[in-house]
């Protein structure tokens, strides 16, 4: 499956913002099952671009800097992405996850792959005891890692109501977790934590959905703007696999990575810091279709 | 230093053995004063006896003394959520540790530095030791100061580690014991130098008799070794500090002045051209390396802690593009995590080929099965602590457990933890602190301590501190001492046996060349002294007001003078500054008078400006002489007391005539010590043009249309022109040659004119920004104002002509901070820089 994904933010200043510097995370990865054959970023005050990285989890990451005074900022992606990912392992297959966790516990490698860097709390996805207990329901002793995971993906799903007014990126995920409700980064944020908990690992994926549903199949939510799911840990023999606790599903070829990180922190879009004082407006738009080629 | 007489040697015997008579040291932990077998040891009898030889009274003298120098030397420290700091507590007795003790220490803490280094360098390069299993790639993850963005980055200059610190305690068997490792901004060492200073001052024949090992030549080779790491020559080398409000705040002000480096906060730096620089008022200038006591998490808002406002956007950039040397590396801290500790033993083997020197408590990280059922199987004689600092996770505030003192309910839930999550937990020998001597109520009594000792790197290795920062605790049964409420800190001799030649920073190997003009004045302290200076002057500005209507209330109430107008313009002058509260009826001009002087609620009373001169002083407290520092101290004292209780008129006007003793006591020290390449001129213009913006204020209200010979009177009163007009004229005071000596003439030191050619002298003097000589904008504006002023006619004069010179001087002040403190598009150092998403 080939998209075309148009990804536009608007910032809006009440003051005039003198200079600004940030890094954008939007570009999609190219590996796991995907492949970018075209993107392009362009920002309105153009903006003299500094750098462009990859980060430690292999994400790319473009640096600029606008020294234009300005009170609309515009940050336009257009991207084309070949999707094609092969289906899960029959989860029935897949480890106890005991041995998973002690896998984990005694990876010897640093690289970003490693299931080490999932196992901890971390900035937006703090360890909290109901979360852990929530998640343990579904991994009775010896069941299979992917069993496990995607009963807790169904049951959030099941336990959660969509609800974008419930939070706001500041909220506490123990609170979104206590009130049942919250936005995909909520429900990711919480199945993480709930995994980790059991100390597994599990990681933070931001991406983009297919705006229109494959024929005969009901709109996904969280389309129409940037999306988070997350991806769980195997095992040394199947690796990471990707499951959205908001849609319920396993992340097949209607879903498409931005970024890994081990939350929200690690893969922020924009992030960045202007010189000038003022509240702002954020509008953003996402349109993900398939290319007509 | 004062001649030292013995005095007779019974009594003084008799001291010591009355000082020492009820000393009682635990049990079953070592002490520093005694030998395991009860004997008095040598070194200390050696120090009492030449202590007792002072007699009371002179040792006293000697203490009395030393807390003052505490004070005067601004010593001070903050415990965490504090407002207010707190003086430094340091103890009267050293920790004593004659040098063959010393060296295994030294030798120690050096071959512990360079294993953490390999180890750093490994962990954040190919990472071997984890690919071979020797070290669990979960015990560096979990670590919050693993910084991801630093893996497979070259450290500038080489390394990752250059200046380390070990917190050391003696085991129950007496050997000294690591019982944690400080990477990440080890502190400390400033206060170290500062106990020396102290206490070698209050004790100079003892400590020369006793041949202390000297601390300079440590800070002197840490010094020369960052400064050959940086890839220029003669470098920049900057002390980032997370600013006024952090815990040891003093003591990095102090070591930057002592070590020279430039004291900075994140503010002051920007990133440009891929390199750091810092804003100063010459432009920006190349940082080239940095000693940070900012934590890496806070370093940089785009690749760590998007929230941090302590560091500076793009410093891991600069970082991996080699240009700036970090001591230490961002991540570094990672060698501070409990868990490593565990690994440290078999690494010291695999990676030094040696065993560890000095061996740390021993350690067992929980993420290894076989680690975990050792733990449980004997976890009532084990402490158990979060492997990688901070709360104990599941205990809720609790750091630590103690396997003895545990619940059967809280056993159960730490087993169950730890087998669930043992990656988060280490199990810890028990370590009780060993004591030594303190000096209480007159005598000796064992107190536990921990002694911090630092390493620096040099160009083939380690120099180690020879002394430390000892926290002596003040209750006798502890585990850990950290510099809270009532904790006291030692100075620590490390004693030879041959004579120690007398070192300090300064440079004798070689000849210095002589330098006269400072290092250029970064913008955010420039920025800082303008406003000290334009606080002060307002300050004396509302006094000086009070002042004149507290005279004139008082001679109202005595003879029947025509004092009406003027009281009521004064007084209406306080509220239009905010000095008094507005729309306040039932305020008589006695209660307006006294509310401006020492009020805290109106921002412009003198008291509320005084607190915002204190606060500009406190971020360049640095660049201050203690006396500025505490003079300023004093008047906010003054008028704060004044105002926390009722008062009558006299005295009320006594504390405002001494206020303005005060501030003109402050004026003259800095004009006198203020070196005038230092950030003088900035102080300066701040008071100029303040006193020139405040004159014609004055000049509007008492000299307009309507002035009449009692507000003539009344101005010339504010401007202290009284003798010099009577002096000049014979008839009373009559409007133009009144305002000719407040706006024009050029001799009078309080006139419009006299601050303009100050003001002119000062940008003229600065330094420039273009090279084609073409004048700056703020010096366009001050030649001008400055020429105008001089071919004005006083008779031609009035409010509006008036006016429009103060609005000239209020857009001179602006454009003098976009030139010298925020630098335009670069970035404004006074506004808050804040996220997009």
């Amino acid at each position: 499956m080939i998209y075309d994904i148009a990804h536009r933010t608007i910032f809006k200043y009440d003051a005039p913002v003198a200079s600004a510097r940030c890094a954008m995370r939007l570009i999609p990865r190219s590996d796991r099952g995907q492949t970018v054959l075209s993107s392009h970023i362009e920002l309105s005050p153009s903006a003299e671009f500094i750098n462009e990285r990859i980060d430690f989890h292999g994400n790319r990451v473009c640096e600029a800097r606008i020294l234009k005074p300005h009170t609309k900022l515009q940050i336009a992606l257009a991207a084309r992405v070949e999707v094609e990912r092969a289906p899960p392992p029959a989860p029935a297959l897949t480890p106890a996850w005991e041995i998973v966790r002690n896998d984990a516990y005694a990876s010897d490698s640093l690289a970003a792959s490693s299931p080490a860097h999932f196992i901890y709390a971390s900035r937006f996805a703090p360890l909290f005891d109901s979360a852990t207990h929530y998640a343990r329901e579904s991994f009775s002793p010896g069941r299979p890692i992917l069993e496990g995971a995607l009963e807790l993906t169904q049951r959030i799903h099941a336990d959660f109501a969509y609800d974008p007014e419930a939070t706001h990126i500041a909220t506490p995920i123990a609170q979104a977790f206590e009130r049942r409700r919250g936005v995909c980064q909520d429900f990711a944020h919480i199945m993480i934590a709930a995994l980790r908990g059991l100390g597994l690992a599990a990681s933070y994926v931001s991406g983009y959905l297919r705006t229109y549903a494959a024929p005969g199949q009901a709109r996904l939510e969280g389309a129409d703007s940037t999306h988070a799911w997350v991806s769980v840990w195997c095992g040394p023999e199947f690796g990471f696999f990707d499951l959205d606790p908001t849609n319920a599903v396993v992340v097949g070829n209607d879903h498409i990575a931005i970024a890994i990180g081990r939350d929200y922190a690690d893969v922020s879009p924009i992030d960045g810091v202007i010189i000038g004082a003022g509240d702002q407006d954020l509008d953003v738009s996402v349109d993900v279709k398939e290319a007509a080629i | 230093m004062s001649a030292e007489r013995p005095i007779e040697t019974d009594k003084a015997s008799q001291r010591v053995a009355a000082w020492i008579a009820q000393y009682a040291p635990m049990r079953d932990a070592p002490d520093e004063l005694f030998d395991h077998d009860g004997r008095l040891r040598t070194h200390w009898r050696e120090f009492l006896d030449a202590l007792a030889a002072f007699g009371d009274d002179g040792l006293e003298q000697r203490f009395a003394a030393a807390a003052r120098r505490i004070d005067d030397m601004g010593v001070s420290y903050r415990v965490h959520g504090e407002a207010k700091e707190r003086s430094w507590p340091l103890g009267r007795l050293p920790l004593l540790i004659p040098e063959s003790e010393w060296r295994d220490i030294a030798a120690g803490v050096a071959q512990r530095a360079e294993l953490l280094n390999r180890i750093l360098h490994d962990v954040y390069g190919d990472a071997r030791l984890v690919a071979d299993g020797v070290l669990p790639a979960a015990a560096i993850t979990g670590s919050p100061d693993f910084i991801r963005p630093m893996c497979g980055v070259a450290p500038p200059g080489g390394r990752w580690l250059r200046f380390y610190a070990a917190d050391l305690g003696r085991g129950p068997d007496g050997a000294w014991r690591v019982l944690g490792d400080r990477a990440q901004a080890p502190s400390g060492a400033g206060y170290a130098l500062e106990n020396r200073m102290v206490l070698s001052r209050a004790l100079p024949s003892l400590y020369r008799d006793m041949n202390v090992e000297r601390l300079a030549p440590f800070f002197r080779e840490f010094r020369a070794s960052i400064s050959r790491a940086a890839q220029r020559v003669d470098p920049r080398i900057c002390l980032l500090t997370p600013g006024p409000w952090s815990e040891t705040y003093s003591e990095q002000v102090h070591l930057a002045r002592y070590l020279g480096f430039t004291l900075i906060e994140g503010e002051d730096l920007v990133m440009s051209d891929g390199k750091l620089h810092v804003r100063t008022i010459a432009g920006l200038k190349r940082a080239d390396a940095i000693w940070r006591r900012v934590d890496a998490d806070w370093c940089d808002p785009l690749e760590q802690n998007a929230a941090s406002r302590l560091g500076v956007a793009g410093m891991f950039e600069a970082i991996r593009r080699g240009d700036v040397v970090v001591a230490n590396m961002p991540g570094a801290g990672l060698i501070e995590s409990r868990a490593l500790m565990s690994f440290l033993p078999e690494l010291s083997e695999r990676v030094l080929g040696e065993s560890l020197k000095l061996s740390n408590v021993a350690t067992w990280w929980c993420g290894r099965e076989s680690e975990r059922k050792q733990v449980i199987e004997a976890l009532s004689e084990r402490a158990i602590n979060s492997a990688f600092g901070g709360r104990l996770p599941g205990f809720g505030e609790r750091r630590e457990a103690l396997g003895s003192e545990l619940t059967a309910d809280e056993r159960a839930q730490l087993i169950d933890a730890i087998n669930q999550r043992g990656v988060d937990y280490v199990a810890q020998e028990p370590i009780k602190l060993s004591t030594t001597p303190t000096w209480v109520d007159g005598r000796l009594t064992p107190r536990p301590f921990a002694l911090r000792v630092f390493a620096a790197a040099t160009a083939d290795g380690w120099t180690v501190m020879p002394g430390g920062f000892c926290r002596v605790s003040n209750r006798l049964d502890a585990r850990a001492v950290s510099m809270d409420a009532g904790a006291q800190s030692s100075d620590v001799w490390v004693l030879t046996s041959r004579p120690i030649e007398w070192s300090t920073l300064l440079p004798s190997d070689e000849n210095p060349p002589i330098v006269r003009a400072l290092g250029n004045l970064p913008s955010r302290a420039a920025d800082n002294l303008f406003w000290m200076g334009r606080y002060l002057e307002r300050a004396e500005a509302t006094l000086r007001i009070v002042r004149s209507l507290g005279a004139r209330l008082g001679e109202l109430q005595h003879i029947d003078l025509q004092g009406g107008q003027s009281i009521e313009r004064l007084a209406r002058l306080l509220i239009a500054w905010g000095a008094a509260p507005e729309g306040a009826p039932d305020m008589n001009p006695t209660e307006i008078a006294w509310s401006a002087a020492a009020g805290a609620d109106d921002y412009g009373s003198a008291l509320s400006v005084v607190r915002n001169a204190r606060r500009a002083a406190s971020i360049v407290r640095e660049r201050l002489s203690q006396d500025v520092w505490q003079l300023i101290g004093r008047i906010e004292t003054r008028l704060t007391r004044a105002g926390a209780r009722a008062i009558t008129e006299p005295e009320a006007l006594e504390i405002v005539e001494r206020s303005l003793h005060t501030l003109a006591a402050l004026s003259g020290l800095i004009d006198e010590n203020f070196n005038r390449v230092a950030g003088w001129s900035f102080i300066d213009l701040g008071r100029r043009i303040e006193r020139a913006i405040g004159t014609c204020r004055f000049a509007r209200q008492f000299a307009g249309d309507d002035a009449t010979v009692e507000t003539l009177d009344a101005l010339l009163d504010l401007l202290d022109s009284q003798i010099t007009y009577r002096s000049r004229y014979i008839a009373g005071a009559a409007l133009a040659p009144v305002l000719d000596m407040a706006m024009l003439d050029p001799f009078n030191p309080r006139s419009v004119l006299f601050q303009a050619m100050r003001i002119d002298e000062h940008l003229a003097a600065l330094p420039a920004l273009r090279d084609d000589g073409v004048m700056e904008r703020p010096r366009r504006l001050s030649v001008k104002l400055r020429a105008e002023l001089e071919s004005e006619d006083a008779r031609r004069l009035d409010t509006s002509i008036i006016l429009a010179f103060e609005q000239r001087l209020m857009s001179l002040a602006d454009k003098i901070a976009e030139r010298y403190f925020t630098h335009g598009a670069d970035g404004a150092a006074n506004s808050q820089p804040s996220r997009i998403a």
